[in-house]
C-alpha cells in the first residue's frame, strides 16, 4: 500500500478497531474467534478500502463494521458456534473473564453476568442489533446499512430484543 | 397512537430517533396513559442495566499491530516480535511522564476535580447510579427537596439522545451536592450540581484522566462538573444543551 492511503487507513480504519473487536466477540462469542474474524475482516477493508469514500451516510465505523460482520457470518466457526447457541460452554464463558480490564472485574456482579448471558443467548439478528445500537452507537440508519434490512425492521428488532433482555431480568 | 406500536415507538424516542412532531405526540400520551409511563421507566432500568452491566472489549495489542503490519506489507513475525518489548518501554515512558506533569500541576482545582472524578467512577459500581431512578424531570427535582438546601435546575434531553436516568446525592469537596444522571448509549454522564457562591469554583476547565473527560463552569447560580468516559465532542454537545436549557 503507498504511503498516503496507508496512512487514510490508518487514520480512518483503526480508530474503530475496539469497535470491531466487540462486535466480534458478541457474534462469536469466543475471544480467539474474534480476533481471527476481526483481522480477516481488516485484511478485506484494505483491500477495498480504495473504493470507499467516507461521508456522511456511510461513516467508517459502519463499514467497517459491515465487513466484520459479513466475515463473522460467513465463516465456518460462526456456524458451528450458533449451533449451540443457547447452551452454556464452560470454556467459552471462563474465557470471556478471563481478559476482562481489571476495573471491569471489579464492576462484575450476579445482575451483570445475567445480562451479558441473557445478551449471549439472544437469537444472532436480535444480539447483533443490542450491540449495535447500545456499545457501538450506530444510528437506525447505519444499523440499517450494517445488516442489510430496512429502517423499520431494526426499529422492531430492537424492541423485541429489548423486551427479551427485560424477560431476563425480571 | 396505537399500544401495539407504542413499544417500537417509545424505543426509537429513547434511542433520539423520532422525528420531532411524533415525540411530541408520543409525550402527550405519556403525560396521560400511567401504563405506558410505567413501560418507559421499565425501559430505563433496562438502559441504566446495560450502561453499567454490559463490557465492551478493546481489540488486543497483538491484532492491532498484525493489522497494521498487514497493511505496510511487513512481515507480520518481524513485527510482533520486535513489537511487544518496545511497546512496554513506551507504555512505561508514558505512565512515568503522566505521574510527573500531573505532580506538577496539583492545586485546589485539581483536588476539586478529582473529588468528582472519584464520585463519578464510584457511581458506575452496581447499585451506585442513582438514589431517584425516573427519567421525569418533575420527579428527580422534588427529590432533591429537604434533602439538599437547594433546588437544581433539573432537564430531560431524552429527544435529543440523552436520556435523564435519574439523581442522586453525592459528597463533593466536603458538601452535598445534587447529581444527575444522564445516559448516551452505553455511556453513563454524572452531572454535578452546587451553587455558585459556595466553594472554589474557578473559570470553565477541561481535563481528561484515566479516560474520563471532565468539563467545569460556573453560572451565575450553580457550578457545574460534567463527567463521563464519552467521546469528547459529544460530551461537549452536551454540556452546550446543559447551558442552553
Amino acid at each position: 500500500m503507498e504511503s498516503s492511503a496507508l496512512a487514510r487507513f490508518e487514520a480512518i480504519v483503526l480508530p474503530h478497531l475496539d469497535a470491531a473487536y466487540t462486535l466480534a466477540r458478541y457474534l462469536t462469542r469466543n475471544a480467539h474467534d474474534a480476533e481471527d474474524i476481526v483481522q480477516d475482516a481488516c485484511l478485506r477493508a484494505l483491500k477495498y478500502f480504495d473504493g470507499f469514500r467516507g461521508d456522511e451516510r456511510t461513516s467508517a465505523r459502519a463499514w467497517l463494521l459491515t465487513i466484520v460482520r459479513n466475515t463473522a457470518y460467513t465463516s465456518r466457526r460462526h456456524h458451528r458456534e450458533e449451533k449451540g447457541a443457547t447452551e452454556f460452554d464452560e470454556t467459552q464463558h471462563s474465557d470471556a473473564v478471563a481478559d476482562e480490564h481489571p476495573e471491569a472485574a471489579l464492576l462484575r456482579t450476579d445482575a451483570r453476568e445475567l445480562l451479558g448471558r441473557a445478551l449471549e443467548r439472544l437469537a444472532p439478528e436480535f444480539r447483533e442489533v443490542i450491540v449495535l445500537r447500545e456499545l457501538e452507537g450506530l444510528s437506525y440508519k447505519e444499523i440499517s446499512d450494517v445488516t442489510g434490512v430496512p429502517i423499520g425492521t431494526v426499529m422492531s428488532r430492537l424492541s423485541r430484543a429489548r423486551a427479551r433482555l427485560q424477560e431476563a431480568l425480571s | 397512537m396505537t399500544h401495539p406500536n407504542f413499544e417500537a415507538q417509545l424505543d426509537a424516542y429513547l434511542d433520539g430517533e423520532l422525528a420531532a412532531g411524533d415525540a411530541r405526540e408520543l409525550e402527550a400520551h405519556l403525560a396521560q396513559c400511567p401504563a405506558c409511563t410505567r413501560f418507559r421507566d421499565r425501559r430505563l432500568a433496562l438502559r441504566a442495566a446495560i450502561v453499567t452491566g454490559v463490557q465492551t472489549f478493546q481489540a488486543p495489542a497483538a491484532l492491532r499491530e498484525r493489522v497494521r503490519a498487514a497493511a505496510r506489507g511487513t512481515p507480520r513475525f518481524t513485527v510482533r516480535s520486535l513489537w511487544r518489548p518496545l511497546a512496554l518501554a513506551a507504555s512505561l515512558a508514558v505512565v512515568a511522564l503522566g505521574s510527573w506533569t500531573l505532580a506538577l500541576q496539583r492545586a485546589a482545582g485539581e483536588a476539586l476535580a478529582d473529588d468528582v472524578l472519584t464520585s463519578h467512577i464510584r457511581s458506575l459500581m452496581p447499585g451506585h447510579l442513582t438514589d431517584v431512578l425516573s427519567s421525569d424531570q418533575h420527579t428527580v427535582k422534588p427529590w432533591f427537596n429537604g434533602r439538599l438546601d437547594f433546588s437544581p435546575p433539573v432537564y430531560d434531553f431524552a429527544g435529543r439522545g440523552y436520556p435523564l436516568l435519574g439523581g442522586r446525592i453525592d459528597y463533593v469537596g466536603g458538601r452535598p451536592v445534587a447529581t444527575l444522571v444522564y445516559a448516551r448509549r452505553q455511556h453513563v454522564i454524572n452531572v454535578f450540581i452546587w451553587p455558585a457562591t459556595r466553594g472554589p469554583n474557578g473559570g470553565p476547565s477541561m481535563r481528561t484522566l484515566q479516560g474520563y473527560h471532565e468539563l467545569h463552569w460556573t453560572t451565575g447560580d450553580y457550578t457545574y462538573w460534567v463527567v463521563s468516559d464519552l467521546g469528547l465532542a459529544e460530551l461537549q454537545d452536551f454540556a452546550q444543551l446543559l447551558r442552553q436549557a
